[in-house]
């Protein structure tokens, strides 16, 4: 059995008064095994962040259904979901998502001080993954004193510290310049190299270069996907630039 | 066209940002408000001819300061806010092609607007609340029109002046925030993290020791006359020591809070803590403006409620008999008790002329002088005008001789003294020695007394009273019948008393005190220059219910007031924070907070930072109270354990209101976080 399933998820968004209603994501069916690094591309308007709140719990699918684990994401009821969410996902967002009003550290923490874990067993944790993380140092600082890259790092460590069955990724490298992004790349390929699954929305052709599946949706549907296998980064890159050449000029793939 | 662009940007500013401006515009119209009122009261004759109206219009001044310097502080403090969440706006406008002098012109239309519509709301508010108020005056007290509000021009001007300088200083520091600032900061002012402050041990310290100064003062005063100069000294101590303690101490309590990893890693605690700690510096301000709010609000009903409930007991401290003659003159002479004899006789005549009996009296006399007691002996020669600075005002006292003949008849007791000795008691905490002197007359103290002589003589003094009782009362008085004071006049003075109840009704009782006030002015022995009047019981009560019911309504009306503003600042805090946190409660509901704990971490923050101030409030209430005691004393009140009561009704009263006001506050600010 495959850890997340995905099978004819609809999505409809309806105008307030009645009126027209768009329709983001038309059919979606894909599944990922576990320990698989997955991408999903696609242009702005393609759906993919939409796919993307539905596989997290954060919004409802309209049809379909999300079996995480064997779990049915969408029968959970709503006072259950944040549970939910917190044990057996993990989030990392464009723009990082960390509180001001807390240091590194206690960010880090706050998935697990919302799972009532014991002082102790959340500094053994931190402990263990801050130096893989390279943030050991920053522990003490507060988000706007340290630089983009850094401030990703601690919400992938965020993400990690629950020991989640998938990570779910939202353009990581969005906001980071190219050399943080690079690391961070680098980052997830060593976390999926570790075992962790891990689902990553992106434009950025170099993200998703470092994925082992690419799946490209457009318009609604998964139009598309290709497998890295045995090629290099490099190879996977033109691969991906090629699909998505294809793609912009509206032609068929075979 | 172009010249009425700015005030129209300005217009649709404060109309889009109504959420944030309704509150603050309603808390200054206030405020104005309540400058207006009690600078009328303050400074205006509306409360005079009644015993402590000095004493109240000068606490009605002293909170016309109070107002000022707060309502400064508090529109300060809300303003800043204001503009901190219109900076991106501003930079909007920069990148569009303003530069700082259009900006400005924005902000000063702005601020014209807010002034005009508040100043012209709170003056009409004042003005209204007054009207108001002289109604329920008439209702409450029953007596027309005892307080007669009329609309005071040089109140009006007192208020526009101030607010008006304060809108100006308010403006100066908007443009300045704007002015120096970059056009690109502008733009992301307000998702620039801002870093939790450090936690200040010097001012926190400064706030613990004026507090504790401010308590001490409070607690050490012994004599209401020194109290009113030392309380003004104390308040202002405290409302500092508050702001101080309430800023730097909670930055303070929260770091070490967060020290303590125990309490402070627990999901009710992790996210509550933290954003206290992150924003209590300005959090410290609004809770400090709260506290001092709720203690103005506990002090005034406290104190009025306990004058006004208590005002049987202190008619009759003042009045103790249904009739009280008196007849009191400054200086000696040997005709004094042929005269008390012939008052005496002369009254018993009238009330039996009436056809009525005295069913029971009290007949004595006494002479007082008063001086400056230091080291077992009362210093009459001392001038008070040069030494003003240096005295202890706890130590000036008045001595009272009475003779050992009326002191058995009013004791009942049985005892003798020899020419030069004495029985001593002193109200008030003056230490008795074995000997004691008085000017140039030394007596060597027999026995210390400890009878309340307060209930036995009904004299209500401010100062301190030492009562000697000798042998030869006038023969000891004679000895300073050449004594003057400092204006040439005598000191030494002669009080002659007679109180007595009859079998007669409340008519009768004023019908018969009008036939002896009469007989005790025309008729009498040729004493010239002495005061002699008599007073009932019956016809005082009228004036002190009229004057303690006035107090009490006043209380009730500022309180009212006081307790709007209160309120409008908790809202006003909740609304703004709650926007300030919307963003990261989204964030935790996407890490995996679940909506009962996000409610419940709300509650748990704003359970600390809103008990806050109403423990502060009651903690210096409780400080504050043996001093109101004493200035209460000014009324002639005298009844502690009323007066506890009344404070720990008005406290839970207060306590109640608050945690109404906060259950509804905080469930704006859960609609608004998510």
């Amino acid at each position: 059995m495959s850890l997340l399933e995905v099978s004819g998820v609809k999505k409809i968004y309806k105008a307030r008064r009645g009126g027209t209603s768009v329709q983001a994501l038309k059919n979606v069916s894909f599944t990922v095994e576990k320990g698989e690094y997955v991408a999903i591309m696609g242009e702005s308007g393609s759906g993919k962040t939409t796919l993307l709140n539905i596989l997290a719990a954060l919004d409802k699918a309209t049809e379909g259904s999300v079996i995480l684990d064997g779990m049915n994401i969408g029968t959970i009821r709503e006072a259950a979901m944040a549970k939910f969410r917190r044990d057996n996902l993990g989030y990392v967002f464009q723009e990082f998502n960390l509180l001001d009003t807390f240091t590194i550290e206690d960010n880090i923490y706050l998935p697990l001080v919302l799972a009532g874990k014991k002082n102790e067993e959340m500094r053994a944790k931190l402990d263990l993954l801050a130096p893989k993380l390279g943030i050991s140092d920053l522990l003490k600082k507060y988000p706007y004193e340290v630089s983009g890259g850094q401030k990703q790092r601690a919400a992938v460590a965020r993400a990690l510290i629950t020991d989640p069955k998938i990570i779910l990724a939202d353009e990581p490298t969005g906001a980071l310049d190219s050399k943080s992004s690079d690391e961070l790349l680098e980052l997830f390929s060593e976390v999926n190299g570790m075992g962790q699954t891990i689902l990553m929305v992106t434009h950025s052709t170099k993200a998703a270069s470092h994925a082992s599946r690419v799946m490209f949706i457009k318009d609604g549907i998964i139009f598309h996907q290709i497998y890295k296998g045995d090629s290099t980064d490099t190879q996977m890159y033109q691969k991906i630039s090629d699909t998505l050449n294809l793609l912009a000029q509206g032609g068929e793939l075979k | 066209m172009r010249s009425g662009l700015y005030p129209k940007i300005a217009a649709d500013g404060i109309r889009k940002n109504g959420r944030l401006y309704i509150p603050y515009i309603a808390t200054s119209t206030l405020m104005i408000a309540v400058f207006y009122i009690m600078h009328m009261l303050g400074f205006t004759d509306i409360l005079t001819n009644f015993a402590g109206s000095g004493t109240a219009k000068d606490m009605m001044i002293f909170g016309t300061y109070i107002m000022a310097i707060f309502g400064t502080i508090f529109l300060f403090y809300t303003q800043s806010a204001l503009v901190k969440g219109r900076l991106k706006e501003f930079g909007l406008y920069s990148v569009l092609g303003m530069n700082r002098k259009d900006i400005g012109k924005i902000i000063f239309y702005e601020t014209v607007i807010t002034w005009a519509v508040s100043m012209a709301g709170g003056l009409l508010a004042g003005i209204g609340l007054s009207k108001l108020a002289e109604l329920g005056f008439a209702k409450m007290i029953d007596v027309k029109a005892s307080y007669d509000f009329y609309l005071s021009a040089s109140s009006v001007c007192a208020t526009i002046l101030v607010y008006s300088f304060i809108f100006f200083l308010i403006f100066l520091n908007a443009y300045r925030q704007v002015r120096f600032a970059d056009t690109i900061n502008l733009i992301s002012a307000d998702k620039a993290g801002e870093k939790p402050p450090r936690a200040n041990w010097f001012a926190g310290l400064t706030g613990f020791a004026l507090l504790t100064a401010g308590y001490v003062i409070a607690l050490k005063i012994e004599q209401p006359l020194a109290a009113l100069m030392w309380f003004f000294i104390a308040v202002i101590l405290v409302i500092i020591g508050t702001y101080l303690v309430l800023i730097s101490g909670s930055v303070l309590m929260c770091r070490l809070l967060q020290k303590n990893r125990r309490f402070y890693y627990k999901t009710n605690h992790f996210v509550s803590v933290s954003s206290m700690a992150c924003r209590m510096k300005r959090n410290g301000a609004s809770l400090a403006s709260i506290c001092i709010l709720i203690t103005m609000i506990l002090v005034m009903i406290s104190s009025t409620s306990a004058l006004y409930i208590n005002r049987e007991q202190t008619l009759s401290n003042h009045y103790p008999r249904q009739l009280n003659a008196v007849a009191m003159r400054y200086g000696y002479d040997s005709g004094y008790k042929e005269a008390g004899e012939t008052f005496e006789e002369g009254i018993n005549d009238l009330v039996s002329k009436y056809g009525a009996s005295i069913t029971d009296s009290v007949i004595y006399y006494d002479y007082t002088i008063s001086g400056y007691y230091n080291d077992y002996k009362l210093d009459i020669d001392i001038n008070p005008m040069e030494n003003i600075t240096t005295l202890d005002y706890d130590n000036v006292a008045t001595v009272m001789f009475i003779g050992i003949d009326k002191y058995d008849e009013l004791t009942g007791e049985d005892k003798s003294l020899e020419d030069g000795e004495a029985i001593v008691s002193s109200s008030g905490k003056l230490p008795i020695g074995t000997t004691i002197a008085v000017g140039d007359s030394v007596f060597s103290v027999k026995e210390r007394s400890d009878r309340d002589f307060d209930k036995l003589c009904p004299d209500i003094s401010l100062v301190s009273t030492i009562v000697i009782v000798v042998k030869d009362v006038d023969g000891v008085a004679s000895g300073f019948a050449d004594r003057m004071d400092v204006t040439g006049n005598p000191m030494i003075c002669w009080n002659w008393k007679y109180c007595f109840d009859t079998d007669l009704n409340a008519e009768g009782q004023i019908e018969l005190n009008g036939i002896i006030g009469h007989y005790m002015n025309q008729e009498l022995p040729n004493l010239a220059h002495s005061t002699r009047y008599c007073a009932s019981h019956e016809e005082q009560r009228n004036d002190f219910y009229k004057t303690f019911g006035g107090l009490f309504f006043l209380g009730i009306l500022l309180s009212v007031i006081f307790l709007i503003s209160c309120v409008l600042i908790i809202y006003y805090k909740q609304i703004s924070e709650g926007f300030e946190d919307q963003s990261g409660f989204g964030i935790m509901q996407k890490v995996g907070m679940t909506r009962p704990e996000i409610k419940k971490s709300i509650n748990s923050q704003m359970l600390m930072v809103f008990f806050i101030p109403i423990a502060f409030a009651c903690l210096h209430l409780a400080f504050v109270l043996p001093i109101i005691h004493k200035l209460l004393m000014l009324f002639g009140h005298n009844n502690m354990p009323l007066l506890i009561t009344c404070a720990g009704v008005s406290a839970l009263i207060c306590g109640i209101f608050y945690a109404v006001t906060y259950k509804f506050t905080s469930n704006a600010y859960l609609r608004i976080v998510s």
